[in-house]
């Protein structure tokens, strides 16, 4: 049975091959969505992983472990350059709340539909029922670009406006999310040492931030003298690595720690446009290696999971239909929107991706396997959900 | 005036900000560390920690013209098991996969940089240089031993066969080279012209060639000692089997990649790690497989698949260029990772236990490297500036060296503890020496386009 289904992901990437060489090959619509985002790759980190060639074994992922941690302080850095304080004053104040309100309320839903539901199908234990809860609602409430980034230029001018609002929630809606998973490495901490949650918070948070303060100061320093782009490369990827180490050493969230530091990066560093340069020249490798990082992980060992996956994704669906309902009926001013605009934040990208990942790498527990399999199949949902629910929103709008 | 005050200037800023991340790394050296998470943390800081040090230690030593990779390897040594104890023996072995990816990067760069062309038009010479180097060398170093060995308390226990067997080892490692140090120096000064084009053809097919001679020594040793009293031709067999599929998997391999050049391009340099990574992954695979299902000892060799892979892109396709411009994109993080992770393995204990038989044995070789580059040289009828200057850029020793003497050790345990010693201990010598004179005759000679 492995044989046949190795054998089938080779043909299926033989095929994403083929399409990648001769481009002119013609997809439908939730085909072409599906490689052109790069989903592929988690099939090719499946078929590396454990369950079929064994290429990736746990061994082999731990010798990578300093690449795993420079995904996710690459996109910890690249999430953080989102969020410069001169640009994101330039949208009304309103955008932003949508962003938040709308990303706030999906993770209420799904937390609580998935802290009520996973125990009927996993036995966990009480601090890791709650750590799996926050971790699948943060990657549910991120949302990608990808599904715009498809679009043809000119459908895209007809909807500037909406698909403006689209691009800027889809860009920042991760925001709390992240900041609530950051919480999460607490109870990590409080399970082992036996520690008050709250104080942990507290005076965790402190130190991370006078830690990230003290790395965000090398970085001006690096960048005070000119280099060129191989030395800014390698200073970022050692500083990415470096910054992703601190935070573990001091359980906290790799991708979280180096969040911060892209944040105080874009906002204080005043070469921060050639920073950006190097972390957006690769952003395409960097999230196709971390999508065959964690298909590694991947395990389609149950049924279930396929059932599971369609309910956490359909409660996804809800959150972020109902925020879109309710951010369209926020200030006279967001009326103009379409009400349906949840249909246009369904996909989910990078952010989703680093977060299962560094929960996989920092509180993986028995059945986290299995939780990031059916966090990645909704994924594959959504991928194909997605474009049909973006056009038709973007065609209800006037 | 202004250029010099900016250099001192970074310099200050490189050795303040290279003592805070020293400190800060001490602090957190300094905090229990309990969990898996916070060990994967510190094998995680200690990789970036080693990165920033070693580019920042090497922007330093620039300063007195040191070759970028001597302030790498000389970082990798302070930080390394036998100085500091920063990077422990554990956490060097866990960079390990991550060191072979390097590699595979790296060869596939020194097969780049072979042209048809200029090795045609330097065969004379690179062929003379290869038997030369091959025959002086060896000579030089198996007669030091037979006739000086006795005279050192390091081997004195061993007896006149196992001297004479130590003696062969040593000389044939002593032939072994470093492309990999060879190919950073040439990429980092952008050096060009005949004689950088005779060393890297030497330097790169004495590594094949170093396979097929330590496998004869191997053999002979084992006569010497008492074991089989036969050649047995079973294992040339078996060695030139492997060589051939290594270099018929690059040729493919080579062939791939300028296919997808030509037809995709987008992300070459994510490609090549793919591929990097694959070819490290399948050979150790492989290895264990044809082992287990078909009781055939068949080990394919990375380096050399790399190694003609990016021989057959560079000179059988019109993507040669494309793919070099894409390897030395991402080269400095590779070089920087490679060659700090080499110095940390250098083997200091190995150089205090026996470090006058070292030396002596550093400058026989040297002696017989000069001899031979020389009469090489002479013959061929290079320049005399060359002849006389080319001992300079076949110094340096690395990896390959280290994994012969590693088998040696297996093969024959009676010597082994000895001649491990002793070739770690020679490698530390010629891989802190060798990158410096490499460099300093390539300015010589006003090859190096960057100084």
């Amino acid at each position: 049975m492995k044989i046949v289904f190795a054998l089938l992901i080779i043909v299926f990437l033989t095929f994403s091959g083929y399409h990648l060489t001769f481009r002119s090959f013609k997809l439908p619509l939730f085909a072409r969505e599906f490689y052109l985002t790069g989903t592929e790759f988690l099939f090719l980190g499946l078929l590396l992983g454990a369950q079929f060639l064994n290429l990736l074994n746990t061994e082999t992922l731990r010798g990578l472990e300093p690449i795993g941690a420079l995904l996710l302080g690459w996109i910890g850095l690249l999430f953080g350059f989102q969020f410069e304080i001169a640009k994101l004053q330039r949208f009304p104040l309103d955008f932003f709340k949508a962003a938040i309100l709308e990303s706030l309320l999906t993770f209420v839903l799904v937390f609580f539909s998935v802290y009520y539901t996973l125990p009927l199908f996993f036995e966990i234990p009480e601090v890791k029922h709650i750590v799996l809860s926050l971790t699948l609602s943060a990657a549910a409430a991120c949302t990608a670009q990808t599904g715009l980034a498809l679009l043809a230029p000119d459908f895209i001018d007809q909807h500037r406006k909406t698909t403006g609002l689209l691009r800027y929630v889809s860009s920042i809606d991760g925001l709390s999310a992240l900041l609530i998973f950051g919480m999460v490495f607490f109870f990590r901490k409080s399970s082992i040492t036996g520690f008050s949650w709250v104080g942990d918070l507290a005076l965790g948070t402190v130190f991370i931030l006078i830690i990230s303060a003290g790395l965000v100061f090398l970085y001006i320093v690096f960048m005070s003298s000119h280099r060129d782009e191989s030395e800014l490369a390698l200073l970022v990827i050692a500083m990415a690595v470096l910054t992703s180490g601190v935070a573990s050493i001091l359980h906290f969230s790799p991708l979280v720690a180096n969040f911060f530091v892209g944040f105080c990066l874009v906002n204080l560093c005043r070469q921060k446009e050639r920073l950006f340069k190097i972390l957006v020249g690769v952003e395409k490798p960097v999230y196709l290696l971390l999508l065959v990082f964690i298909g590694a992980y991947w395990k389609l060992d149950s049924m279930w999971l396929v059932v599971l996956a369609a309910a956490y994704c359909f409660c996804r669906f809800v959150g972020k239909f109902l925020g879109g309902v309710i951010v369209t009926r926020l200030s006279p001013e967001m009326n103009d929107y379409p009400p349906h605009l949840g249909f246009g934040l369904l996909d989910q990208g990078g952010l989703s991706l680093a977060i299962l990942f560094d929960f996989q790498q920092g509180i993986s527990c028995d059945v986290s396997t299995s939780v990031i399999s059916l966090a990645l199949l909704a994924i594959i949902y959504n991928e194909f959900l997605s474009p049909y629910l973006l056009v038709r929103l973007l065609k209800e709008d006037k | 005036m202004v250029d010099l005050y900016q250099r001192k200037r970074n310099v200050i800023t490189y050795i303040l900000t290279l003592l805070v991340v020293t400190l800060f790394a001490l602090w957190l050296r300094h905090l229990d560390i309990e969990s898996s998470w916070q060990k994967a943390g510190m094998i995680n800081f200690s990789f970036g920690f080693v990165l920033l040090a070693a580019y920042m230690s090497a922007q330093i030593l620039k300063i007195a013209r040191l070759p970028l990779i001597s302030g790498y390897i000389i970082v990798g040594i302070i930080v390394g098991p036998y100085v500091s104890g920063f990077l422990t023996d554990d956490m060097i072995a866990s960079f390990g996969f991550i060191n072979d990816v390097a590699l595979s990067f790296i060869a596939l760069t020194a097969g780049g940089a072979l042209h048809l062309q200029s090795l045609k038009k330097r065969r004379k010479s690179i062929i003379l240089n290869i038997l030369f180097l091959t025959l002086v060398v060896f000579g030089f170093v198996f007669m030091f031993f037979v006739f000086m060995g006795s005279h050192f308390s390091f081997i004195r226990n061993l007896s006149s066969v196992q001297i004479m067997a130590f003696a062969v080892l040593v000389g044939v490692v002593a032939v072994a080279r470093s492309p990999s140090s060879a190919i950073a120096i040439i990429s980092e000064s952008r050096a060009s012209g005949p004689f950088t084009e005779t060393v890297l053809g030497v330097t790169v097919a004495m590594d094949v060639l170093i396979i097929v001679l330590f496998t004869v020594a191997l053999t002979v040793v084992r006569i010497i000692l008492g074991g089989s009293g036969m050649l047995d031709t079973q294992v040339f067999m078996a060695v030139s089997i492997e060589m051939a599929v290594s270099f018929f998997l690059g040729a493919l391999l080579g062939k791939g990649i300028s296919f997808y050049i030509d037809r995709i391009r987008h992300d070459l340099p994510l490609f090549l790690l793919f591929l990097a990574f694959g070819v490290t992954k399948i050979s150790m695979w492989s290895d264990n497989f044809m082992i287990s299902y078909f009781d055939i000892h068949l080990h394919l060799e990375p380096l050399l698949i790399c190694m003609s892979a990016g021989f057959v892109v560079q000179n059988f396709s019109k993507t040669g260029t494309y793919f070099m411009e894409s390897l030395d994109r991402v080269s400095l993080p590779v070089y920087v990772l490679f060659f700090s992770l080499a110095g940390a393995s250098l083997n200091f204990d190995a150089l205090r236990l026996c470090w006058l038989l070292t030396l002596c044995l550093a400058v026989v070789r040297v002696t017989g490297i000069f001899c031979a580059t020389w009469l090489a040289g002479t013959v061929a009828g290079d320049p005399p500036l060359h002849n006389r200057s080319a001992w300079m850029a076949y110094i340096t020793q690395a990896g390959v060296a280290i994994g012969l003497a590693q088998v040696a050790e297996r093969e024959f345990p009676e010597i082994g503890m000895y001649l491990t010693t002793v070739i770690l201990a020679l490698i530390f010598v010629n891989q802190v020496a060798g990158p410096v004179t490499f460099k300093a005759v390539l300015n010589f000679l006003g090859e190096a386009k960057i100084r």
